[in-house]
């Protein structure tokens, strides 16, 4: 019975097999697994650095009891983190979809154009990233007449003159303020869109075309509706990077934490918000449809 | 006789391009638009894309300017008086080190080479072995994967630094290698792209014309996903070229270019155009990988998307 479920070629011998998959196996339980475990077991415990090494005593879950209840900060920076997603991730989604729309049309110099909104991802990793964004946004928008793009940094004085609630001034500055943010987020997310829009038939608009839909409709009736499974997986990579960021204020809490020596409470801090992240993403994929999870064993 | 044969061919070929031009139309006709449309369209791609480049160009710009502009409160965005002073300062800069910049370039495209090709190796093996064949707990394992994407280094830094210890490898090329080598989204994406490209009877009829499964996996599983393949070097690159080994490595002669960034750009504001220069210098081999495997991007993440 299971031999019939699983699916694969039979020449593809089990022996043969595992000879293939064994060094990925060996790097994956040294140094992912047997890592993960032991940072769980941190979280529950007392970790003392000594002389000869570290020494570990089992505690329960007082840390977790102490990060919720006690700590002055952590809930503050818990929900901070995921207000920051809320309003960032429609945008990022949005932006990102029109820009792949646009970039997928047949015109000339697209694949320049694809190339400027791709560069980022590729350059601006790791510390080179927090060099240029440090450097860049303090930068520009503090020479604001002479840069490029000074005029949209006085944000203030248009929102003034628009005369909006300060509910939505604010949230208009904080977009634009945070503008590369945005844009540079948004490199992996059109690619994934674009390829999705590849992968519509095109005899779906031709169709359409012929019953006589115009552009609007035939977005929301072709595009939108195709689009659904890889909205879902731009959604979550999105979440996952903005969760993950190491801008994000948890996140440079617990490393400065780390790097002074504890590790306990970090860990516990680190799993604790893991936990919300993945429930969070397990309700949206729950939300979406259920079938689907199903796929993604 | 022959004749025939091809005047049909002819006259078949015509009715399949006439039968293709209709659609090229229709796909032109779809996407054409008024003059003003494509000024605003061009207009917003154009200038989001300049917000993506800013960045990138500031700091281009930022690494040619003398001390006395860098200096300059508030800072200007151009540059009045281009010079190479930071870049030919660096080698300078590091004189007290002992260690010449090039042997760090070197560390940096030696363990960034290596790491990634062993990378892209393993992870393609395991992504062919968890997709075709029938080993038990395959499953179990996709579904590490899938959950393994969701967690970032910080956790495991601590942990994985006792293993470093215990395997003996601290302060050697391994440390800066080894750790790359537990891949997630390599593994992931290749395994969508084979679960999808790669049909079971490729791999029958090779196996019934006699080819081994290493054979098989380098003549025809490698050829075929070739653009995912592409893709992840890529990725692998990019973030291997761009890791700090955090506290694992002490000698001076292994370290490679962003752990020197990190010394560099400690030396505070005058020394922020020596540190523009070698985030210059290393973007530089991103984008040569990046040129290489453009044009296989796109399609290999569409794989990830459909099945995902």
């Amino acid at each position: 019975m299971r031999n019939k479920k699983r699916k694969g070629v039979e020449s593809l011998k089990a022996r043969d097999g595992l000879m293939f998959i064994t060094p990925w196996i060996i790097g994956i339980v040294l140094f992912y697994l047997l890592p993960l475990i032991q940072s769980i077991v941190y979280s529950f415990s007392d970790v003392l650095l000594t002389a000869d090494g570290m020494k570990i005593s089992l505690t329960g879950i007082s840390h977790y009891k102490y990060i919720i209840t006690e700590h002055p900060d952590y809930t503050n920076m818990l929900t901070e983190s995921l207000v920051s997603m809320v309003y960032q991730l429609p945008l990022i989604v949005i932006l990102s979809m029109i820009l792949a729309i646009m970039l997928n049309r047949d015109f000339r110099g697209r694949v320049f154009f694809r190339g400027l909104y791709f560069l980022p991802v590729i350059i601006a990793t790791g510390i080179a990233m927090e060099l240029i964004f440090k450097t860049t946004t303090t930068d520009i928008s503090s020479s604001a007449p002479e840069a490029v793009a000074g005029s949209l940094f006085t944000t203030t004085d248009i929102m003034n003159f628009l005369n909006l609630p300060t509910g939505i001034a604010d949230y208009v500055s904080n977009i634009v303020n945070n503008i590369f943010n945005l844009v540079w987020s948004c490199g992996i997310q059109i690619i994934l869109f674009i390829s999705g829009l590849q992968s519509i038939p095109g005899s779906l608009y031709e169709a359409s075309h012929i019953e006589g839909a115009t552009k609007w409709e035939q977005f929301w009736f072709v595009t939108f509706p195709m689009l659904g499974r890889i909205t879902l997986l731009v959604v979550i990579f999105t979440m996952v990077e903005l969760f993950t960021d190491t801008r994000n204020e948890l996140m440079r809490h617990v490393s400065t934490l780390m790097k002074g020596g504890v590790y306990d409470q970090s860990s516990a801090m680190l799993w604790f918000y893991f936990l919300i992240v993945g429930g969070v993403i397990g309700i949206i994929m729950l939300l979406y449809n259920f079938k689907i999870l199903k796929k993604w064993e | 006789m022959e004749n025939a044969i091809n005047s049909q061919k002819k006259t078949l070929r015509q009715k399949i391009r006439s039968l293709k031009k209709p659609s090229k139309k229709m796909n032109v006709k779809r996407f054409t638009r008024s003059r003003s449309g494509t000024v605003i369209y061009f207009t917003f791609i154009a200038l989001a894309g300049l917000f993506s480049m800013l960045p990138l160009i500031y700091s281009v710009v930022t690494s040619l300017k003398p001390l006395d502009e860098l200096l300059i409160f508030p800072p200007k965005f151009f540059v009045r008086r281009p010079t190479l002073e930071n870049y030919v300062a660096l080698p300078g800069l590091l004189s007290n080190l002992k260690v010449p910049l090039s042997r760090y370039i070197f560390n940096s495209l030696f363990v960034s080479i290596v790491a990634t090709g062993l990378y892209v190796f393993i992870s393609a093996m395991a992504a062919y072995i968890l997709s075709k064949s029938k080993i038990k707990g395959k499953n179990v394992l996709f579904a590490i994967v899938q959950i393994a994407l969701l967690f970032n280094a910080y956790v495991l830094s601590v942990p994985r630094y006792l293993i470093f210890s215990k395997l003996n490898i601290i302060d050697t090329y391994w440390v800066e290698i080894l750790p790359h080598l537990a891949s997630t989204l390599g593994v992931f994406l290749m395994k969508q792209y084979i679960d999808g490209y790669v049909p079971d009877s490729l791999l029958e009829a090779a196996h019934i014309d006699g080819a081994g499964n290493f054979r098989t996996f380098f003549g025809i599983v490698i050829p075929v996903i070739k653009p995912v393949f592409l893709t992840v070097i890529l990725f692998a690159f990019r973030d291997i070229w761009a890791s700090i080994p955090d506290g694992t490595i002490f000698t001076e002669n292994l370290k490679t270019l962003p752990m020197i960034m990190t010394q560099i750009t400690a030396g505070g504001i005058a020394r922020s155009g020596s540190a523009m220069a070698v985030t210059v210098i290393m973007m530089i081999p991103p984008i040569l990988v990046y040129l290489v495997s453009q044009s296989n991007v796109v399609e290999s993440m569409s794989s990830a998307g459909i099945k995902g």
